[in-house]
């Protein structure tokens, strides 16, 4: 660069100007005549001659120093203004801007008709570094501007849950009253700030809160992750991410971009102009496949049948409803009982909070039951239990079945009884399913113990998709289990060698969907899909399509897809048919009671299963409609209840009351209703 | 400027009949010029006054966005030091040399003003200052005590004509100079510094053998560090405060005091560094402007200068103190009247020192201290001393002719 060339010429230049002053003056002084007559001095001793000396030598020196002070200053700003200055003007540039980032706002979480059920607000937020809580009297003061005990302050100023360097939430949604105070007095509240934080908002409560989840601050293994990833979504310390449900599973469409301003500021942090800007980015709006109505109806009824059991005394734990569209498999409604709010989890849940939610007394409300419970399947299982005999020869469409209620086709000492206790006489196949006789799947059970085809009834259930994931965009989904003897050798390795073995009374046991046989709700829904579409099974989905975030266009369509084709006998498949058909007219006539009071044609299964080791029933309803041309599959089970027909059942009816508006007016009567 | 002087100085005043009284009746040698301008110093006076114009400026720059900078306040200060230059210049200062004595109560008198009950004024992290009762006016004694001790210094020494030989003297010259400088260095260490580098000087060139000389230096320089030294060490006395102490301390190690002198002179740094060949314009200063440079009016006025006009302004202001300095040693080495001399080497003394101190704090390569750099920083009490400072120079050119 030529600038130093400039720099050594500036220099001459002024060096020359120096010498040429020095010489002007110097010349036009010496024309003087100075002051030489001066009055002897007043001190004895000490010539003129030799005074003069010392005085000029010293004088000399003075010189000599002073030039040498200049010199240095100029040396030491030479290498300063010259030498170093671009680092200097960009720490200066530095200095005065600062980069503030802005959190984009989530996307909305919608039903499938536009209505919120997940939206966000701006909320004043109250933080703390966490060594404030190491000053009482700061802390006092604070405490008593919010409102809220020291002790709580506390507490929450040594919360590290989102992280030990993170900013400590101490009270969300603070007045303008306590903004200002804050601002007003930083020497008072050192370490204390106001963030404006957009929250999660729930403008229908807790509607389909397992569905769609909650969010938390990130995690330290999140933020891990997002930095060691380079396609996701890079967090910083503090942000807000799904935790679970759909906020987490759809979190990388949710979670928008962050906003960078550059600004600058005074040396009091005073932003005095914005420099650039670049916007934040929000979220994408997430619509779902929930329809809010049903959704609600489903709650509801869910609710209302806990609340009832409970009151005829029974241990009433949770509950389940899955409402699916058979045309396509999107879930129009999904509820879990207990259920809980999501709104708790905002700006951080509560140390009591979190505890409560996942205690045992309280049955595990943050649990989706519908895809996480795994229960018996009981008698719901019936239908398919025919198919596989029909398949394999176990059974014809004639075949006739005598049912006395007791049952002892493997001895008088392996007897076993039907629900029935009282026998339900002389039936065939179809009748078997629409009574639910135990006996007519025991007479099942026991032919494939003598077939040759010794795990064909197993082979049909997991053809329906049992023991299995679905495949549901929502996390945490269970599998099932359809037992068989290699899986019962495997699991009960403390036994002894008799106890591991198959037995044939094991087919009787899973045939009527005891034993170790174990389904979850949304299974449940998918296998009479399957029988309701004749074949046809889709992959269940909660998303519709994401929402651009600009326009009203959309980014993403759920691809709707055929997981499978099951292929029966259409004979067969009109048999079972007309089974289920029956089990909702034809059981009883306080079953039907509850179903002629809706004009569309439905077809069903109830059951009551034994969940052994905890001394309860699960109680069972799958039922779809219109028969003709089914649209809706609705399943439901209820943990400890007395039976399908007085808990699920009713519940399952409620949601059809909601869907075609006709509300269920039988009465129930437990010592009535049908017991299986 | 130097046309209204002129026209102002005519005719002698009471101290000027009494310097020729004191001085006896010598017969006045008239040098080849004659006029006004002859009775000015032009080459000392032009470059002072340039430095009083680029303060103005400057000063009017930093009354931009620093509220304590009052632009007005600044013109009186010169204003007042204008008029008292001028009376200044119209005596004899020659009159003073043989007033020892008197000078040294004055001197000390000086120093322990602002300690006198109903004298003695004090605000938020002011020390040091003077208001007069009744009419409320306020001033730094330490200022004008800095031509007393030149005064005091120059008279004590010009006794010996240029050659110092016994020892007792040179010890009573160190005790005069040292008497009213304990009683300062209390309150105002920075000034009490100039003092200090001011008098030693006057004593050095006025024939102070050098096997004296040099152990007084190793003497105070050794006292120093013990001192220092002490204070840093639990149980010893510590005479120093712990603030002058980092001051002392943080130009070789900023992060001493990260948020206090430490940050400062980070500041100071960026804002000379930042100004690079051509500085970023008057008025355009961010460090200063936006208050990341403190005291940018005052004790950093030359990192707000210089961040404002480069390393060309900052050559330009080094060359007029230079021009200004060396004219008046220049002038020293030719008057004949000792006392006349010492009192120019005492003026030259104290720019140069203060010059060194102020500027060389802002680039880090000397202690932070509280002292302003002559002619440029606002404030009234150090300008009214500096201008009076050039009245001295230009008294002794003035009355050159006359015998002593």
């Amino acid at each position: 660069m030529d600038l130093s060339l400039v720099i050594v010429a500036v220099c001459a230049l002024v060096a020359l100007a120096l010498i040429v002053l020095y010489i002007v003056f110097g010349r036009s002084e010496a024309a003087y005549t100075l002051d030489i007559g001066g009055g002897a001095p007043r001190a004895a001793g000490g010539s003129d001659n030799s005074s003069e000396t010392t005085f000029s030598s010293r004088l000399v020196g003075l010189a000599a120093v002073v030039g040498g002070v200049f010199v240095a200053l100029l040396g030491r700003l030479w290498s300063m203004q010259l030498v170093s200055s671009e680092e200097y003007a960009q720490q200066a540039e530095s200095n005065r801007t600062r980069t503030v980032t802005t959190a984009a706002p989530r996307g909305r979480i919608l039903d499938r008709n536009g209505a919120e059920i997940v939206a966000n607000r701006s909320s004043l937020t109250v933080v703390a570094e966490s060594d404030v809580s190491d000053d009482e009297i700061e802390m006092q003061i604070l405490a008593n501007l919010i409102g809220m005990p020291r002790q709580a302050v506390y507490r929450k100023i040594i919360d590290s849950t989102e992280g030990a360097q993170s900013k400590r939430t101490v009270s969300s949604d603070v007045s303008r009253r306590v903004v200002a105070y804050i601002g007003e007095h930083p020497a008072i509240f050192d370490g204390v700030e106001v963030l404006q934080r957009s929250q999660r908002s729930y403008p229908q409560g807790s509607l389909a809160a397992h569905v769609v989840g909650y969010t938390g601050t990130v995690t330290s293994e999140q933020l891990e992750a997002s930095s060691s990833d380079e396609s996701a979504v890079s967090y910083q310390s503090g942000d807000v991410v799904g935790q679970a449900g759909v906020e987490s599973v759809y979190e990388s469409v949710l979670q928008g971009i962050r906003g960078e301003q550059t600004v600058y500021v005074d040396s009091n942090g005073n932003v005095l102009d914005t420099s650039t800007t670049i916007d934040p980015q929000s979220g994408s709006d997430v619509v779902l496949t929930i329809d809010s109505g049903i959704q609600k109806a489903a709650e509801d009824a869910l609710a209302q049948a806990m609340a009832d059991t409970k009151k005829r005394g029974q241990d009433a734990v949770g509950g389940s409803v899955v409402c699916l569209d058979c045309t396509n498999g999107e879930v129009l409604a999904m509820a879990s009982a207990p259920t809980f709010s999501p709104s708790i989890f905002v700006g951080g849940i509560a140390t009591s909070d979190w505890d409560s939610l996942t205690s045992d007394s309280s049955n595990y409300p943050l649990l989706n039951r519908a895809i996480s419970g795994q229960y018996p399947a009981a008698s719901t299982i019936k239908p398919l239990t025919a198919f596989a005999a029909l398949d394999n020869g176990i059974a014809t469409p004639e075949s006739g079945y005598d049912c006395s209620g007791w049952w002892t086709g493997f001895g008088e000492a392996y007897g076993m009884w039907c629900h029935s206790k009282e026998g339900h006489g002389w039936l065939d196949l179809q009748g078997g399913i629409t009574m639910s006789c135990d006996v007519v799947f025991y007479e099942i059970g026991k032919g494939f113990s003598n077939s040759d085809n010794k795990e064909g009834m197993q082979q049909t259930f997991r053809e329906y998709g049992l023991g299995s994931k679905t495949g549901i965009d929502l996390p945490s989904e269970s599998e099932g289990r359809v037992p068989d003897a290699e899986w019962k050798w495997n699991y009960f390795t403390t036994s002894s060698d008799a106890d591991r073995e198959w037995h044939p009374g094991d087919y009787c046991n899973i045939s009527i969907g005891q034993g170790d046989m174990l389904v979850t709700c949304l299974q449940m829904a998918q296998v009479y899909e399957s029988i309701a579409n004749r074949g046809p099974v889709y992959k269940p989905h909660v998303l519709k399509s994401v929402r651009s975030s600009i326009g009203d266009g959309s980014v993403i369509d759920y691809n709707v897809t055929q997981v499978s084709d099951i292929q029966e006998n259409e004979a067969y498949r009109t048999l079972i048919e007309k089974g289920l058909n029956g089990v909702i007219y034809d059981e009883s006539e306080s079953q039907a009671a509850h179903w002629t009071s809706l004009d569309v044609n439905v077809s069903g299964k109830t059951g009551t299963g034994e969940q052994t080791s905890v001394g309860r029933n699960v109680c069972w309803m799958v039922a779809y409609a219109p028969v003709e041309d089914p649209k809706y599959v609705i399943a439901s089970n209820f943990d400890g209840g007395e039976w399908g027909s007085t808990t699920a059942m009713l519940i399952v009816r409620d949601v059809f009351g909601y869907i075609y508006g006709q509300p269920d007016t039988a009465t129930t009567d437990t010592s009535s209703a049908t017991q299986d | 400027m130097a046309q209204e002087m002129t026209g102002l100085g005519t005719g002698g005043g009471l101290l000027g009949r009494l310097g020729e009284k004191v001085a006896g009746a010598g017969a006045p040698k008239v040098s080849g010029k004659t006029g006004p301008l002859g009775k000015l110093y032009l080459s000392q006076l032009i470059p002072a006054l340039l430095l009083v114009l680029v303060g103005v400026v400057t000063i009017w720059s930093a009354s931009l966005t620093i509220s304590e900078a009052r632009f007005s306040s600044h013109l009186v200060g010169i204003a007042l030091g204008a008029v008292l230059a001028l009376l200044v210049w119209r005596y004899d200062v020659r009159a003073l040399s043989g007033m020892t004595t008197a000078l040294l109560v004055v001197d000390c008198l000086l120093m322990v003003m602002p300690h006198l009950p109903g004298l003695g004024f004090s605000a938020k992290g002011m020390t040091g200052w003077v208001q007069i009762p009744l009419i409320h006016f306020r001033f730094q004694p330490s200022e004008p005590s800095k031509l007393v001790t030149i005064f005091l210094m120059a008279s004590a020494c010009a006794q010996y004509n240029g050659k110092i030989e016994r020892f007792a003297d040179y010890c009573k010259l160190c005790a005069t100079l040292l008497l009213p400088l304990g009683l300062l260095v209390v309150t105002d260490l920075g000034t009490g510094l100039v003092i200090l580098f001011t008098g030693a000087v006057i004593i050095i060139c006025s024939g102070a053998p050098s096997r004296w000389v040099i152990p007084t230096i190793a003497l105070i320089v050794g006292t120093v560090a013990v001192v220092i030294w002490a204070s840093t060490v639990d149980g010893l006395p510590h005479l120093l405060k712990q603030y002058q102490l980092k001051r002392l301390m943080v130009f070789l190690d900023e992060s001493i005091d990260p948020t206090g002198d430490g940050y400062n002179l980070r500041q100071a740094k960026i804002a000379v560094g930042s100004g690079g060949l051509l500085g970023k314009g008057v008025g355009n200063a961010t460090q200063a402007g936006n208050g990341f440079l403190p005291e940018a009016h005052t004790d950093f006025v030359f990192a707000l200068f210089a961040e404002q006009f480069g390393f060309v302004g900052s050559v330009v202001l080094l060359g007029l103190f230079a021009w200004m300095i060396l004219s008046t040693l220049l002038l020293a080495m030719r008057i004949d009247n000792p006392f006349s001399k010492l009192v120019l080497v005492g003026c030259c003394g104290m720019w140069t020192f203060q010059v060194l101190e102020n500027i060389g704090m802002c680039i880090g390569i000397m202690p932070i201290t509280g002292i302003p750099l002559p002619f440029i920083s606002f404030g009234s009490s150090s300008m009214v001393t500096q201008l009076v400072a050039v009245g001295m120079v230009q008294s002794v050119w003035r009355h050159r002719q006359k015998a002593a």
